[in-house]
């Protein structure tokens, strides 16, 4: 633990030299980024890339195996679902569900987490107080049963869900946000900004914002996978991206039942990719926590 | 310091009022329990008989108000669809849901602990691979799908563990390993950094300093003090699991309390809901103060700040 | 202890490696004891389904009236409305009063003897669905004898014995003297009835256990155990049957039923239920809309490939059909066989103004059958009916269906028990808590129906109001879906599809298992 303080200027300078500065650290987690970018890849061009359409299918060619596998064509890389669809195209549709679901939701909580995080830690007194009581509150709630409700109340879509996962799981930004703008209060340069008579909200957008933008980055990397993961379980539970859109949460819990008759590769190919996604968003977290806010904990 | 511990126990009592407000007014207006009592196309007398035997057919206020007298009485109702006293239900599930966590929990630690040392000491090498990819995967699948795959194995495969439902401590070992694999990433990850922490302080230089075997600076002298905030999380997330295992206590049919809730939301079990959301709440706001309280004491100020 | 079939050697390496663990798990893991039927339930028993009284409209709680309680008559193998604790039932030639002779030496678990006074007092303690329109209708009840009673009513009611026998629990049997004695509350926790099998314990959301009630008037049942299980999840249902940890497991959908056929010593044992499932068009009163034209709505109907959706979701044991009523109603009238005709709908379509299709907005259901949904979807779509699913949790979706707030396009069905004219009130009559709108011809009819005492010339109209739905086009039937369950090796008779239209097993005393009489 050598770097104990971010420094001003690294969150000053610009992107593009901080990203030379991170490529030059060393552990760089290589291939989780290039997974990562690889699916970003797959998302963006999944309409170029998709052999078939991943919402139509037809009955008569249900549960055809992987190519591999006996009965198997090359018509169908990696068989057919239970309506008949292609599953290969339906994970690279898949990708996209899950990247901007996934995305936009960290967005949303991230968002809401930062913005209340900072007003409650800077402003103090009973802006505090209030953020922080709903803050309990909601934290109190578990998430599954607060998501179910929302789910009830806004019906399930893929917009839905997003509101649903963001309104979920701001609160974790709001804590540990909150707690780094109290001890950013303390420190020499942003009194100085309140000496020289700089206003309360360019203070929070100048020097407050930057400043914990850090623990923000992390925390959203690592928050990717609970939200994938969680966006999973609610399909299971019946209340999470509609069918028949293709999400790779949607397609496990839609193939679960067919993983007991033998029908793996509905399940297991959208696990692999969800696995991948979740475990190379958290390696590359793990990193740039230990990289740009070492003292950043209970994540 | 009394003070302090005043202040924090009011600020909880108004999160608790909070939280009960919120799920009492969500549950009412996300659907009604008559709809699922009685088929679709019973007649509109039924569904207002039984609409006023749940007292549905008063005004909110009123029935917020009944809410939080009687609940203040130790009195949460009775369940719409078990009828039976909401309290009684809950304490009958509240044991088996101690027992998954419980159980769930020394799997995590056991998972947790051990790759987050390996990785603290070999930064960089195999282990710290290895150990942070094994447990980073209990959290990147799905729990139903891990279950799934236990169950297809172990139960229908080899058939040495039972499916579903409770019993003994067999019937604990599979769902107790799905939920306990979810939690392990965080073990590690805090275990690791700790770990870190410790490994870099003055008096674990001073240790190897002396020429202690290194397996001994770190069993004895780094772990101790590593260990300490890992069982603080590990104290937090003890009752969270008892809370959010709905997904596990779904697939492995167990009677726990996660899946009192789910139920009670799907048939709109308003009284279900309340208790269960309350009390959990309660769980975790206590934990909560207890853990803020305890650091208060350790470190004075966070008095002054707060 | 069970030994397991070994029958591959890695198996029995695998087992040999962790004998110990093995030890332990035959016993946990092992088969039921030999008097004992496991039954796996898809929802958490209810102890108000304990309670004939409290009867809620749906068919669920008769799982276990069947088991604790005996009703005056009920649904038999063989006839739907047979005779059991009375022994006759006789109607006056005005039509105003039932006469029931009892049965004699009927005894409750408690082996107290039913008694006249238990069938007048279980019919007034009733309060559960549609005790309201049984309560004004009838005037009071004589009791002649112990075993000898009659139920006057205040104007004749074709309908009584429909409710009175058939799906309500008002002729199920409670001991006065006991419910009097323990109480509402007391009566929930320690049910007495006249069954073939009585309480002995009961585990809120986990398990039910039963015993066989050795002087049940018909027979003593085989089985000396019975115990119900609840496993929510589908996947795990079928897994405790595979394990043989069940006997009997409810509700094991699609791909999984096939399993059940592919797997040696167990069977799908499929049970039409009495619930049709429909699409829905609640914008046709709405002149703007697409679906205002009838053509629209016959060309979504003629779209549905439903042979091929029952083959891939009920492994072909739904009951395919052309109307909203289920078809063991009273007055039902049996509509043409539906047709899938794609090339017919596209015409259709395109005669409506619609060559190459429309987007139709979405198409809403409850999330439990989204299942049904996604296949339709398929369908229509490949006629150029474009839609979005939207698949709403449960509560809900009837929620806003109740509230007239869904739009486009319905997946909806029901399982409410009545007969067609009650039906018709709910789902197609002006004011119908399910009817969007409605058409005069039909309300009219609905209306002349409602007052007709003659029999033959209610049903004639009935028949006519049917007749009106189906060319209206106000729904496009699918199906009545079939109740699929799965049966483990153990079993000898199983008790599904004894009696018609109940998807559930039953009479318990008829059951056995292998190596049983």
């Amino acid at each position: 633990m050598t770097v104990t303080t971010t420094p001003l200027a690294a969150a000053a300078a610009s992107p593009a030299a901080r990203t030379l500065k991170l490529w030059r650290l060393e552990g760089f987690p290589l291939i989780p980024v290039l997974i990562l970018l690889l699916i970003a890849f797959v998302a963006v061009f999944a309409d170029f890339l998709a052999p078939y359409d991943p919402q139509i299918g037809s009955l008569a060619r249900r549960f055809r195996p992987p190519a591999w596998e006996a009965g198997g064509s090359m018509a169908h890389l990696l068989g057919t679902d239970h309506v008949g669809r292609d599953v290969l195209s339906r994970l690279i549709f898949g990708a996209r569900v899950s990247m901007v679901v996934g995305l936009t939701a960290v967005l949303v909580a991230g968002g809401i987490g930062t913005l209340l995080g900072i007003l409650s830690g800077y402003l103090g007194g009973w802006v505090d107080q209030v953020i922080m009581r709903v803050t309990d509150a909601w934290l109190a709630l578990p998430a599954l049963t607060f998501a179910i409700f929302l789910a009830a109340i806004v019906g399930p879509s893929e917009l839905n869900i997003i509101v649903i996962l963001g309104g979920v799981y701001w609160t974790r930004y709001a804590r540990v946000v909150r707690g780094e703008v109290l001890s950013l209060k303390q420190r020499e340069f942003v009194r100085l900004a309140v000496v020289a008579g700089c206003s309360k909200w360019l203070i929070m957008r100048r020097h407050i914002l930057p400043n914990v933008l850090n623990s923000a980055i992390v925390l959203a990397t690592l928050m990717l996978g609970v939200v994938i993961v969680t966006e999973a379980s609610l399909s299971f539970l019946g209340v999470g991206v509609p069918p028949p859109k293709p999400a790779w949460g949607l397609m496990m819990a839609d193939g679960k039942k067919g993983l007991m008759v033998g029908y793996w590769w509905l399940t297991v190919f959208p696990g692999i990719c969800i696995m991948l996604m979740v475990l190379s968003a958290n390696l590359l977290g793990d990193w740039l926590r230990v990289k740009l806010d070492p003292q950043l904990r209970q994540l | 310091m009394k003070q302090f511990i005043v202040r924090r126990v009011g600020y909880s009592l108004l999160s608790l009022f909070l939280l009960s407000v919120t799920i009492f007014l969500f549950v009412r207006v996300t659907g009604d329990p008559t709809t699922l009592l009685v088929e679709p196309g019973a007649s509109p007398e039924d569904i207002e008989n039984m609409r006023h035997q749940f007292g549905l057919d008063q005004p909110l206020w009123v029935q917020y108000w009944l809410f939080a007298t009687s609940f203040v009485t130790g009195d949460l109702g009775q369940s719409f669809y078990y009828r039976t006293p909401v309290l009684e239900l809950y304490f009958q599930r509240l044991p088996n849901s101690l027992q998954l966590a419980a159980v769930a929990m020394v799997l995590s630690l056991l998972i947790g602990i051990p790759s987050g040392i390996l990785a603290a000491v070999r930064v960089g090498g195999f282990w710290d691979s290895a150990g942070k990819t094994f447990s980073l995967l209990g959290l990147s699948l799905p729990q139903f799908w891990v279950g799934l795959v236990l169950i297809l194995f172990f139960s229908v495969y080899l058939g040495w563990l039972p499916s579903s439902g409770s019993g003994g401590i067999l019937h604990l070992l599979m769902p107790a390993f799905t939920l306990g694999w979810y939690f392990a990433a965080a073990h590690m990850r805090l275990t690791r950094s700790s770990m870190l922490e410790v490994l870099d302080s003055e008096y674990v230089k001073l240790a190897r300093l002396k020429g202690l075997p290194e397996a001994l600076v770190i069993g004895k002298h780094a772990l101790k003090n590593a260990l300490i905030p890992v069982i603080t999380l590990a104290g937090i997330n003890l009752v969270v699991m008892i809370n959010v295992a709905v997904v596990v206590e779904t697939v492995f049919a167990w009677p726990g309390i996660g899946r009192l809730l789910y139920e009670g939301i799907t048939f709109r079990d308003f009284p279900v809901v309340q208790c269960v959301v309350v009390l959990g709440g309660s769980m975790i706001i206590v934990v909560n103060l207890l853990v803020d309280i305890l650091y208060a004491y350790i470190d004075p100020r966070i008095r002054l700040e707060s | 202890m069970t030994p397991r079939s070994s029958s591959t050697t890695r198996r029995s390496v695998l087992a040999l490696s962790a004998a110990a663990m093995t030890g332990l798990a035959a016993r946990a893991a092992g088969a039921a004891p030999q008097d004992e039927l496991r039954i796996a339930s898809h929802v958490s028993l209810a102890p108000t389904w304990f309670d004939p009284a409290e009867t809620p409209g749906i068919i669920t709680p008769f799982m276990l009236l069947y088991a604790m309680h005996d009703a005056v008559m009920k649904g038999m193998p063989g006839n739907p409305m047979a005779p059991c604790l009375a022994e006759r039932c006789t109607m006056a030639p005005d039509d105003l009063s039932y006469a029931f002779a009892l049965r004699k030496g009927v005894r409750f678990h408690n082996g107290e003897e039913m008694t006249a006074e238990d069938v007048k007092f279980s019919l007034e303690r009733y309060r559960g669905a549609a005790s309201k329109s049984l309560k004004e209708r009838v005037a009071r009840v004589d009791i002649h004898d112990p075993h000898r009673l009659t139920i006057h009513l205040h104007n004749p009611w074709p309908d009584f014995l429909t409710y009175y026998a058939g799906a309500t629990g008002a002729g199920w049997i409670v001991p006065k003297k006991y419910v009097e004695k323990v109480g509402e509350d007391g009566f929930k926790k320690a049910p007495v009835g006249a069954g073939p099998y009585r309480f002995v314990s009961f585990t809120p959301g986990v398990e039910l256990v039963l015993e066989a009630f050795e002087g049940y008037w018909r027979k003593k049942p085989a089985i000396r155990r019975l115990i119900f299980k609840v496993i929510p999840d589908e996947a795990t249902r079928l897994a405790a049957l595979q394990g043989k940890e069940v006997d009997i497991a409810y509700s094991i959908r699609g791909e999984l039923a096939s399993e059940l056929l592919r797997t040696p010593g167990l069977s799908l044992n499929p049970a039409v239920s009495s619930a049709p499932f429909w699409l829905y068009f609640p914008e046709q009163w709405d002149s703007q809309s697409p679906w205002h034209d009838r053509r629209v709505r016959q060309a979504t109907s003629l779209a549905l490939d439903r042979d091929t959706i029952n083959q891939a979701l009920t492994m072909g044991h739904s009951r395919l059909t052309g109307s909203v009523f289920p078809e063991n109603f009273e007055f039902y009238w049996q509509p043409p066989k539906p047709a899938y005709d794609p090339d017919g709908a596209r015409k259709l379509l395109a005669e409506a103004g619609h060559q190459r299709g429309f987007d139709a907005g979405e198409y809403y259901c409850d999330a439990s059958y989204a299942n049904i949904g996604e296949v339709v979807l398929n369908n229509l779509r490949e006629v150029g009916i474009r839609v979005k699913l939207r698949p709403l949790e449960r509560a809900a979706f009837f929620k806003a269906y109740a509230e007239k707030k869904l739009k486009n396009i319905v997946q909806g069905a029901s399982g409410a028990m009545g007969n067609c004219a009650t039906r018709a009130e709910a789902f197609v009559a002006k004011g119908g808590v399910y009817a969007y709108g409605s058409y005069p011809e039909i309300d009219a009819l609905f209306a002349e129906q409602a007052v007709q005492t003659d029999r033959a010339k209610r049903t004639a109209i009935l028949h006519r109001l049917q007749q009106l739905v189906q060319e209206k086009a106000i729904y496009a039937p699918i199906w009545q879906l079939a109740f699929l369950s799965g049966v483990g090796p153990r079993v000898g008779q199983s008790g599904f599809g004894l009696i018609d239209g109940f998807a559930y097993t039953a009479p318990y005393e008829d059951l056995t298992l292998k190596g049983q009489g």
